[in-house]
């Protein structure tokens, strides 16, 4: 792509692919939001409410979802009576902590497998990865074992470290590939300015800024999203929000309200951490650098 | 400012050898052009002079200063790289200012010398984009701004203005050689460009596959070059070479050619007997130095038949057969000849190279 500046002509399957194209998204975005906008209302109703649903074909009916007298009854519920607080407060530190552990550590160990050459490098790459090819169930047991004999069972530490097993391989194969794309000679010019080696480093890192800041999303969600390894390893002193609101579902009673609440708890952050990341994420930057 | 002192210098990458022994002094204040076709080790001669490559055997000198371990920030160097390495995500007023913060110059002197360097690049319109929106060779004179705003000890340039075009680059060869002149900054410039090395340069290095093939003035290059692959390389259009056999006659020697006999005048004779040459040698003449002229029997002492005829405008170029070979003959222009026509040369004898056809090496 040379130009921002696209020349477009107007055809007939043009217009009718432009057509297609709207409908579908229209389409997509109705099957992706909707469970959340049932998920949101739903958390705001009383169960009777809640459970007012129009009959299959009935459109007019749509406007029962929208009519009920909103409280914040199951919020309380979850933060008054059930400890979600601290919860949220686990979840956070444990996806934090690990996204930002792997993320510095896989930064300086990309960026050394990006630029330096030495003996055994391609086996040492490939062995990184391979520690991300058995999958999670596997090395569960093992890692409890050793965990347990370690006392970080129950820890925040402990599942930082989990997720930081997990996500750490993958930040340095993916990292590599962003500071491959940066021209090492941006790098040379920038020591020939006057630079040393690190302050040459920083000088691009806004170049794979939007990398980073792609990839620490990554790594937050996979721990935020966790169930496996909070269950087992974070169980007890570390508990965060998935297996919580699981918590919810007993064998007599199902908290429907409260499962909504803490649904909402839990996505809520996450729309946040996207609106926030998103103007990092502008790529081509490193466009124009060098002559190919 | 310091003088630049190469010393037995080699480069390997892996098995290929880049740099074969070189040797090269670039004096104090003086312009030193490194001449060479493409992957002759030029490039990587610049980059281990700016401590950008390791420096495989050999030392290099600043002054009194061996550099071999001295990262290049503490060189105080100033590059511009053939590909012009500029920060993307800068503009091009940042990517000039960068020498200079990083050197902690205060921002009105910033601003004084990035917009000094700017109007002598003729970019000073375009100090708010990107290198994104920059065609090449503002690209190239932005990276070349990057270096001049500062005063280093030694300015390196690699292929600085190749990719600009002609009349940009006339124009560059100017600046960048007052530029020089004014500062009386050492520089170390690498190029491809005869016509740049022989314009702007105080010495050459002529370099050929990683080895140093000849170090002079720009007309000891051209009039006296050290071997029949400079004498080929140096000069546009490039040098005649005829195969010819030395005899001892009464007349003295001659250089014979199957379709020619060129008698070579007495210090040539000297110079031939002192260095014990061989009778196989290979006779080098420049266009410009071979007479023409149209038509059978015109006077000049050699037959031949034109091949072809360029007209450059002021001057001609004329191809001309002889005997098996093909001369270029560079002359004032007159009538264009058809193919096949009978034209008469003659050589100017005080003109001619000749060099051992073992070793390329030169006579005279
Ligand atoms: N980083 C490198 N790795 C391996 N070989 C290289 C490298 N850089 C240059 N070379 C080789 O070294 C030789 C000289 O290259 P270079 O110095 O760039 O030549 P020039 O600048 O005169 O075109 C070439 O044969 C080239 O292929
Ligand atoms: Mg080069």
């Amino acid at each position: 792509m040379a130009s921002r500046e696209i020349a477009q002509y107007p055809s007939s399957t043009r217009r009718v692919l432009s057509v297609a194209t709207i409908i579908f998204i229209a389409f997509y975005l109705l099957w992706t939001l909707l469970p959340f906008l049932i998920m949101f209302l739903s958390s705001f109703k009383d169960l009777l409410d809640a459970f007012q649903l129009p009959a299959p074909g009935d459109w007019g009916g749509v406007s029962l979802l929208f009519t009920f007298e909103p409280t914040t009854k199951h919020f309380e519920n979850l933060f008054v009576d059930l400890n979600f607080g601290t919860y949220l407060g686990n979840s956070l530190i444990a996806s934090l902590g690990s996204a930002a552990v792997s993320v510095v550590l896989g930064s300086f160990a990309a960026y050394a497998l990006s630029r330096f050459d030495f003996r055994g490098k391609n086996d040492l790459f490939f062995w990184i990865i391979s520690t991300r090819m058995a999958p999670v169930v596997a090395v569960l047991v093992p890692l409890y074992a050793i965990f347990r004999s370690l006392d970080l069972i129950g820890t925040l530490p402990g599942l930082i470290l989990a997720y930081t097993t997990f996500n750490l391989p993958f930040a340095i194969w993916i990292l590599k590939g962003f500071f491959d794309n940066v021209p090492y000679a941006v790098e040379e010019a920038a020591m020939c300015d006057g630079a040393t080696r690190l302050q040459a480093l920083r000088m691009i890192l806004p170049l794979v800024a939007p990398g980073i800041g792609a990839f620490l999303v990554l790594c937050v969600l996979f721990g935020w999203n966790d169930y496996l390894f909070a269950s087992i390893i974070g169980s007890g002193g570390a508990k965060t929000l998935p297996p919580a609101t699981i918590g919810l579902v007993q064998p007599q009673n199902i908290q429907w309200g409260s499962i909504m609440a803490a649904g909402v708890v839990t996505t809520v952050p996450m729309l946040f951490l996207g609106l926030l990341i998103r103007r990092y994420l502008v790529a081509g930057l490193t466009m124009g650098a060098v002559r190919e | 400012m310091v003088a630049v002192n190469i010393q037995s210098v080699w480069k390997y990458y892996g098995k290929t050898v880049a740099v074969k022994d070189l040797n090269l002094l670039c004096r104090e204040n003086s312009f030193l052009a490194i001449l060479g076709p493409s992957g002759c080790g030029k490039s990587s001669t610049l980059r281990m002079l700016a401590g950008l490559e390791h420096i495989s055997a050999g030392d290099i000198f600043f002054g009194e200063q061996r550099v071999n371990m001295l990262p290049p920030k503490d060189r105080d160097i100033a590059m511009v790289f053939e590909n012009y390495a500029l920060y993307p995500h800068k503009t091009v007023f940042e990517n000039m200012a960068n020498p200079l913060r990083l050197r902690g110059v205060d921002k009105a002197e910033i601003d004084r010398r990035v917009k000094a360097a700017a109007a002598m690049l003729q970019i000073d319109a375009l100090l708010d984009r990107k290198p994104m929106q920059l065609s090449g060779g503002q690209k190239q004179r932005t990276a070349i701004g990057r270096a001049i705003v500062r005063e280093p000890k030694v300015f390196l340039f690699d292929e600085p203005i190749a990719h600009l075009d002609a009349k940009l680059r006339a124009h560059m060869r100017g600046e960048l050689k007052h530029l020089q002149r004014r500062l009386e900054t050492t520089t170390i410039y690498v190029t491809h460009d005869q016509l740049e090395a022989m314009s702007m340069a105080d010495n050459i290095a002529v370099m050929h596959e990683g080895v140093l093939q000849q170090f002079g003035t720009p007309s000891e290059i051209y009039n006296h070059p050290a071997n029949e692959w400079v004498a080929g390389f140096v000069g546009e259009p490039p040098m005649n070479f005829l195969n010819c056999r030395l005899e001892l006659t009464s007349e003295g020697v001659v250089a014979v050619h199957p379709a020619c006999r060129i008698r070579l005048n007495d210090a040539q004779r000297r110079i031939l007997e002192e260095k014990q040459a061989e009778p196989d040698v290979k006779l080098g003449i420049r266009p410009d130095n071979i007479a023409y002229r149209a038509g059978a029997n015109s006077g000049l002492d050699i037959p031949a038949t034109v091949f072809v005829t360029e007209n450059l405008g002021g001057d001609m170029i004329v191809e001309v057969t002889l005997g098996d070979d093909r001369l270029t003959i560079k002359t004032k222009i007159g009538p264009i000849a058809n193919l096949d026509d009978p034209c008469t040369i003659a050589f100017d004898v005080s003109r001619i190279h000749l060099f051992s056809t073992t070793t390329g090496v030169a006579y005279f």
